[in-house]
């Protein structure tokens, strides 16, 4: 039965490929057609019977949904006689002490994911580019003939380039570490590049690692609730952090109140008690405006500011930077800094700077902090007796004997803050200086405070500028650390809590030795980027880090890249400077090869085509930073056609390329930059360890046994039991029953901080920083390259996750059908427009031509286009990518600074993409017919 | 009708927790609409309001009860439905044909077309996310108007069923929906409608729409356990108001209007006191009462807001998920 239930659906799949009329809802459909009892009519049961029948299912299993998506929603995949027919949220996640219950987790979208493994869009078998690139012509292809044809490339490649010409490209571990893995252990073990996603992407915050040293951390969205004060800022939760948003509603039931900062009325504004809208991009002049009522009026929390931040640290006032050790001492530390002691009246050494390390040993370097402080002991912050200084000048003896004028980094900020009376900062955001000062006295007082941000601000040119004054304002009223407060960023799904087994499985031979390609200067460099920036210092600042190795660029040596592996991520679609990379990058490029469950536009634009395994088709793991549990998808069928899972495929390239190496006398490669014998005839024995992991589920749980945080977890209790919680985390413990808040190792246990200070750090005394003005956080407006009249916002979408589901049928007869500008009716007036007419959009840099909507709380003087629908979609040209340059913010290039080093997804520049102007008018070409 | 009704299966949804995700839009469409003939049916639906919602001009096109009779009503057009949009992308990703895949029809309206669009004027525009599905009636107009006898409200649980192999295809039901939650497959040439997800019930789950609103804003339960969040909502707290009840079809499904949100601002640019949806608009939604509960809403929240303990908000919170459900699990 099963199998003919099978065939079947298989028939109904041929056609349709041929009648796309089907794309919906292939299974309902198929049951319907097979099971409906034609001519008879039964008694009123009988009609009842049948409505059940459609929902009973044989086999049910666990399921995540793979995609870019910070969800990390665990679902029950049903399925009957060998096809998937629906899912949902399994429902057993563990509920916190006291907090709103977790379930059910997921959304509209994840609930479609069944359709990319029987729709329209889903690649079946191996293929091999027949047309143009992009053009949409395939030959099929065997197995074996695809993977001869990209080993023969890839060993050709190494032989006559060098490995560091290949680029494999796969973003966040988190959601698929089985997966990930497998492009990354294939690239460490051949020696090909690999590269960077959070910072490209535009979703890391360089402020936040300026200031703590971290990559990144989080409060589980639970931790909400435990909020007073909840400040959304830039950050639309309602749509874009779904299955999280019931802590923000029920948190307001409970009283908490809500603000919401951004320009347009949003979805978030609207569940608001208080929605503050700044002219786009002024935000960190509203922040320092706060910072400045909270400094002015004494509201500030003095022994959090004292114990935890640079801000009693001292400055000398001839130069601008941190007073040192090596100022005072022959043999002084260079990292060893001061605070004014006003019980004893002079310079103490605070303890924790980079200059000091743990016990006898050395402090260890660390992939995701400036270091790894957590194995000092506790209470290195606590001051004792020391009673630091935040206000005043003192004189100290430099040890020439000389003396110089020293102040505390407060003193500097209370007159740097003189810039941002509520009076001037008012006629920067618009907003009126009563509301500024409420809001900041509102802040001051109401404990815990947690300000929600994301990339509403997080994808400004000079975010970090922002991000630095936020930790400021949850310093200064003490709220980092404590549960229901700080700042919580939650862009991108990076963080891959269990990283030491993901690393373990991807880089085996370690991290250091392996080539990462920071993806931002990778891609602006090779695709020669068109910024509009040549007059200004930032082709300087670029090519003195790239000189001095501060950031890294592969392949060295003026190089470009010959091959080009993508999957698990639809670089194409999403790339800034988008007609650069076409017209420049692709062209470099010998080979692109892209594994994937679904044409996407970057399949499209690739050479090879190689069918991967769905989500539901392949075991892997599932981790998200907005709740503290693991959880795992498994094959409900096995996968569909000639697909195979990313850890199955990379096994079977790599044991294609130890045959071809063979074969063409590449037994090994000296790797110099490593000195590495790379024995390309043990390449698939080292793929597997030796056979240890030929099987996804062996991959799988050894990730699971080689993280502290998951460690004693097996896929059997995954799937027997459901998500389990994790045992510890990145940067405070876990407690039973209460939500993850991080920093607290810092904050509560008093470790040091990884900066270069030990503390919370506001003030970088780099040069760079001190040449650009921003020692401390100092308010720059948009960049304003593009002299076009609208800004352009390219925001998530409720009803996509990046580009995936974009393209869905059942979501796109939820919207308009396709991609849509959004316009406010001011704006649209002025040119002319109806809703729904045809626009184009302009800048230097490409052309959009798409419908548009009349939105009524979209601002003046701004546009909006939900990012990166698929090239294929309902546009006449372009996609939102076409009109956004790579821009480099030169403070983003420091390399050389304690905590601010390139650690891959840990510091570099980042994609920045607000601060592009455009204008539009009315499409008056031809609207062709299209398909 | 109601007498021969033992127990009535009731829903509550907060205004103030849906967030429009359309997760119980997909929930209910991919279990029971999912195939050709109904990709233009929605049983449950979100849409933003003001707007003319879905089907288009739902509001106005009569229907249900007038002076206790039915009043005459008018059946949705295609278009009003919204003609379901096909995208061909297996030519253009396959077989290298030129040109973009293009919805057909080429898009002029659809069931959330007016998504966040709203009412009123920058800064002080408004707009609110209302979900709508079958009421299961006390007086179903649709039961009403059926000559054959094909919807009953089931006594055990109050559903209001449409029997597929009475249905006779004559679509009074649907014409007699005030709310246009009776739809007609041509294919079948039958009527339907939500059934409450019986079967999911019989095994003691919530209904699809309740058990995967992610945002938690839909309560589902029996109005006579007096354990459940829907008994309490409605007749304890009577915060729980129908839609439209001048209709006459005494439904089932509440709403807790929503009360959160900013209020106006004023022409200095600062906050006013003023609420920002007008609650004109309120009252055309869900009667004269709506001030009182909204009155009555916040000033339970204040009562949060001052450490007192509220227990309406707690209701709502609901953080027990059994109590939200009314006893139902959420998923098998």
């Amino acid at each position: 039965m099963e199998t003919e239930d099978r065939r079947k659906f298989l028939k109904g799949m041929a056609v349709a490929v041929t009648a796309p009329v089907l794309s919906g809802g292939v299974p309902l459909r198929t049951l319907v057609a097979d099971s409906t009892p034609k001519k008879q009519t039964p008694e009123y049961p009988g009609w009842q019977d049948l409505v059940r029948r459609s929902c009973e299912w044989d086999r049910r299993t666990r399921g995540a949904h793979l995609v870019g998506c910070t969800g990390g929603c665990p679902h029950w995949v049903y399925s009957r006689g060998g096809v998937v027919l629906r899912d949902e949220p399994s429902g057993d996640l563990p509920v916190l002490d006291g907090l709103p219950n977790p379930n059910p987790r997921g959304c509209a979208k994840g609930s479609c994911g069944i359709d990319y493994m029987y729709g329209p869009y889903r690649v079946k078998y191996p293929l091999i580019r027949a047309g143009e690139r992009g053009e949409g012509r395939w030959r099929r292809a065997s197995w074996d003939e695809a993977l001869h044809l990209i080993a023969s490339r890839i060993v050709d490649t190494i032989a006559q380039h060098g490995p560091d010409t290949i680029s494999v490209f796969s973003p966040m571990p988190s959601v698929a570490p089985v997966s990930y893995a497998g492009g990354h252990r294939f690239a460490h073990l051949i020696g090909a590049h690999t590269h960077t996603f959070f910072d490209w992407y535009g979703d890391h915050a360089a402020g936040q690692t300026q200031t703590l040293g971290v990559q990144g951390d989080v409060a589980e969205t639970a931790d909400w609730s435990n909020a007073q004060l909840i400040i959304l800022w830039g950050a639309n939760p309602v749509q874009t952090r779904i299955p999280d948003c019931h802590y923000l509603t029920e948190a307001a039931l409970n009283g908490t109140r809500i603000v919401t900062i951004t320009p347009d009325y949003s979805s978030s504004a609207a569940k608001s008690d208080l929605w503050l809208h700044p002219r786009p991009g002024t935000d960190a002049a509203l922040a320092l405006a706060l910072a400045w009522v909270i400094v002015t009026e004494g509201r500030y929390n003095t022994a959090f500011v004292a114990e935890q931040t640079d801000l009693p640290l001292l400055i000398r006032n001839d130069t601008n930077r941190f007073l040192r050790e090596a100022d005072l001492a022959e043999n002084g530390a260079e990292n060893r800094f001061f605070v004014y002691d006003e019980k004893t009246a002079g310079p103490v050494p605070v303890r924790g700077c980079w200059a000091d390390h743990p016990g006898d040993g050395l402090a260890e370097g660390s992939f995701y902090f400036g270091r790894n402080t957590l194995n000092f002991p506790d209470g290195i912050l606590d001051l004792h007796d020391v009673q630091p200084a935040l206000s005043g000048q003192f004189r100290v003896r430099l040890k020439d004997g000389s003396s110089v004028s020293v102040s505390p980094v407060f003193e500097l900020l209370r007159s740097h803050l003189a810039d941002y009376t509520p009076g001037k900062v008012s006629g920067v955001t618009g907003i009126p200086a009563a509301t500024l000062i409420s809001l900041a006295r509102e802040l001051a007082e109401t404990h815990p405070a947690t300000i929600i941000t994301g990339a509403g601000i997080n994808h400004w040119y000079h975010s970090d500028i922002l991000f630095r004054a936020l930790h400021l304002l949850m310093a200064l009223t003490g709220n980092t650390g404590q549960h229901g407060g700080g700042v919580n960023h939650y862009v991108g799904q990076w963080k891959p809590t269990a990283s030491a087994g993901i690393n373990a499985l991807s880089f085996p031979h370690g991290l250091g030795k392996h080539r990462f390609a920071q993806t931002t200067i990778w891609t602006y460099v090779h695709a020669e980027a068109k910024d509009g920036m040549d007059k200004t210092d930032v082709p300087r600042y670029l090519r003195e880090s790239l000189d001095n190795g501060h950031m890294p660029l592969y392949p060295r040596g003026g190089r470009s890249p010959r091959i080009f592996i993508c999957y698990r991520g639809n670089y194409l679609n999403q790339s800034k400077g988008q007609g650069d990379v076409l017209h420049r990058l692709w062209p470099k490029l010998d080979l692109i090869v892209n594994l994937n469950i679904r044409m996407d536009t970057t399949a499209l634009y690739s050479d090879v085509v190689l069918p991967s395994a769905h989500w539901y088709e392949k075991t892997d793991l599932n981790f998200t930073e907005e709740h503290s549990c693991i959880h795992m998808t498994e094959p409900a069928v096995a996968p569909m056609f000639e697909a195979r899972s990313d850890w199955q495929i990379f096994l079977s390239l790599a044991q294609k390329v130890e045959q071809i190496a063979k074969e063409r006398n590449l037994q090994s490669w000296q790797d110099d930059e490593f000195g590495w014998h790379r024995e390309f005839d043990r390449l698939y024995a080292e793929m597997t360890d030796n056979g240890r992991l030929t099987d996804d589920e062996d991959a799988a749980q050894f990730i699971l046994d080689r993280a502290p945080e998951t460690a004693g977890i097996t896929i059997d209790m995954l799937r027997r039991e459901g998500p389990q919680r994790l045992h510890s985390n990145w940067t405070s413990p876990m407690e039973q029953g209460v939500p993850y808040t991080p920093f607290r190792y810092f904050t509560h246990n008093k470790k040091p901080w990884p900066t270069l200070t030990g503390r919370q750090q506001f003030y970088l005394d780099h040069p760079v920083f001190l040449e650009l003005g921003q020692g401390l956080p100092s308010y720059r407006p948009p960049l304003d390259l593009d002299r076009f009249p609208l800004r352009f916002n390219t925001p998530h979408s409720r009803h996509a996750v990046h580009s995936t589901f974009k393209d869905n049928d059942m979501m796109l007869r939820l919207q308009r059908g396709g991609p849509v500008l959004e316009m406010s009716p001011v704006d649209g007036r002025a040119r002319g427009l109806s809703d729904n007419d045809w626009i184009e959009l302009w800048n230097d840099h490409g052309r959009i031509v798409c419908r548009v909507k009349l939105r009524r709380g979209e601002p003046a003087g701004r546009v909006t286009m939900h990012h990166a629908p698929e090239l294929y979609q309902d546009l006449i040209q372009g996609g939102s990518q076409s009109v956004c340059p790579i821009r480099i913010t030169p403070t983003h290039l420091v390399g050389d600074y304690g905590h601010l080093v390139f650690h891959p997804n840990y510091y570099g520049p980042g994609g920045s993409q607000r601060d592009v102007r455009v204008d539009v008018r009315r499409y008056t070409g031809p609207i062709p017919t299209g398909l | 009708m109601t007498k021969t009704v033992r127990r009535q299966l009731a829903f509550v949804i907060d205004l103030n927790k849906c967030i429009g995700c359309q997760s119980c839009t997909i929930a209910c469409k991919r279990l029971w609409t999912n195939k050709p003939s109904m990709d233009a049916v929605y049983w449950i639906n979100v849409e933003s309001v003001p707007s003319e919602g879905y089907p288009r001009g739902w509001a106005s096109r009569g229907g249900g009860f007038r002076n206790g009779r039915l009043a005459p009503g008018r059946e949705p057009t295609a278009e009003e439905y919204g003609l379901p949009f096909e995208l061909d992308y297996s030519r253009r990703l396959f077989t290298g044909k030129h040109g973009r895949s293009r919805p057909r029809p080429v898009p002029g309206w659809a069931p959330n077309w007016e998504e966040e669009q709203g009412q009123g004027l920058y800064p002080n525009s408004y707009f609110f996310y209302l979900p709508r599905m079958c009421n299961h009636c006390d007086n179903p107009a649709c039961a009403v108007a059926c000559d054959v006898g094909a919807i009953r409200k089931r006594p055990e649980d109050g559903l209001v069923l449409l029997d597929i192999d009475r249905c006779d295809g004559k679509r009074s039901c649907v014409a007699a929906c005030p709310y246009a939650k009776a739809f007609f497959d041509p294919t079948t040439g039958k009527a339907n409608k939500c059934h409450g997800c019986f079967p999911r019930l019989e095994k003691g789950l919530a209904p699809a729409c309740a058990g995967q609103c992610t945002g938690r804003a839909i309560h589902v339960g029996f109005l006579d356990d007096r354990t459940s969040s829907v008994y309490r909502l409605v007749c304890e707290w009577n915060v729980g108001l129908p839609l439209m009840d001048s209709f006459g079809t005494l439904p089932n499904v509440f709403y807790i209007p929503p009360f959160l949100g900013p209020a106006l601002e004023a022409s200095n640019g600062q906050a006013s006191t003023n609420p920002r949806i007008s609650p004109r608009y309120l009252e055309s939604l869900f009667g004269p009462k709506v001030h009182s509960v909204l009155a009555r809403l916040q000033e339970e929240r204040t009562k949060r807001q001052t450490n007192q303990p509220s227990e309406l908000m707690e209701i709502l919170i609901g953080r027990e998920a059994h109590t939200l459900l009314g006893g139902f699990r959420a998923s098998e």
